[in-house]
């Protein structure tokens, strides 16, 4: 798997609270992305085995409103998901301290802060 | 108000029409997702101006459809991988030569078409008009080929078969001429049923 940005935020959502179900537009603001980059990376992670989704539940209460579908980290993709941004962490430590702007240095291993592409 | 609701079909109506690309087993389940956010994004209080919140909805569905695109670019490859594809399932398709090569070819039959069209009004005489009925006739039966073969294909090279349509219907023989050459793929005949005897 390759960590890019998106991947990053969109992994930092879901292991923020791993438990907590997350709908599509929900994720999209969440992590600040737009729904052409979200959703093709949400079925690749899907398919991969890392992301599981489920229906909600029809409720009396919802007035009308359509069931959504939920993402959500499996197992394996909560374990995949610490170990790739424990060790995006450790390539860069300048990001985690604040400087999300920081440029990578030629030859270096670093990857574009996310955001800084925009 | 009535344009919320508006904005929701219309909303709608896009994510459908972007659902069309999907394959069959999953097009429907992906459609009810995406437009059950649909209300999410019109009544988000989060986004001031309600105007913005269509505007919202609608690159909403911008997005949703780059999303089908690629996810049916993905599945086809996957197909084509898996030697599946509906088009492997007659005779394999003949390798199509270069994009140059093609355009040249082309060209040459535009000029052929052009001069036979220009040396044929000059040599016929002026008062009968039928050269010119036999002209258009057979330009509007090349538009219709043309028209009936992008509408056939399952996809088309380098531009989208509106592109496609609008450029047969502007320059009738060269904007046909430029789509069999260029944008058309070659696709095989269907196997006959009984199978030819080698």
């Amino acid at each position: 798997m390759k960590l890019t940005g998106p991947l990053e935020r969109v992994l930092r959502v879901l292991t923020a609270d791993p438990s907590a179900p997350h709908y599509g537009y929900d994720l999209m603001k969440a992590a600040k992305l737009p729904s052409g980059t979200l959703y093709p990376m949400l079925a690749r992670l899907e398919q991969d085995g890392l992301v599981g989704s489920e229906w909600e539940a029809q409720r009396e209460d919802a007035a009308g409103r359509p069931p959504r579908k939920y993402y959500r980290l499996t197992a394996e993709g909560l374990r995949v998901a610490r170990l790739e941004l424990a060790q995006a962490a450790s390539r860069s430590p300048a990001r985690q301290a604040g400087y999300g702007t920081a440029r990578p240095t030629r030859g270096s291993t670093a990857r574009p802060a996310p955001g800084s592409t925009r | 108000m009535s344009r919320a609701p508006r904005v929701q079909q219309l909303a709608e109506w896009l994510i459908r029409a972007a659902c069309r690309r999907l394959p069959a087993d999953i097009r429907a389940e992906r459609c009810r997702e995406w437009t059950a956010e649909l209300p999410a994004i019109l009544g988000d209080e989060s986004i001031r101006p309600p105007v913005r919140r269509a505007m919202r909805a609608l690159s909403f569905c911008a997005g949703i459809s780059r999303t089908t695109r690629q996810l049916d670019r993905s599945a086809r490859s996957g197909a084509r991988r898996s030697r599946s594809s509906q088009w492997r399932t007659g005779a394999p398709a003949a390798q199509s030569p270069h994009v140059a090569v093609r355009a040249l070819l082309g060209f040459l039959i535009w000029l052929v078409v052009v001069f036979g069209v220009i040396a044929l009004v000059r040599v016929l005489p002026h008062a009968s008009g039928w050269p010119l009925g036999v002209i258009v006739a057979l330009g509007i039966g090349f538009d219709a080929f043309c028209l009936a073969d992008i509408a056939r294909a399952a996809r088309v090279r380098h531009l989208p078969k509106w592109a496609w349509v609008l450029i047969c219907l502007i320059q009738t023989p060269a904007g046909g001429i430029i789509y069999l050459s260029i944008g058309r793929i070659a696709r095989p005949r269907p196997a006959p049923p009984g199978g030819q005897a080698p």
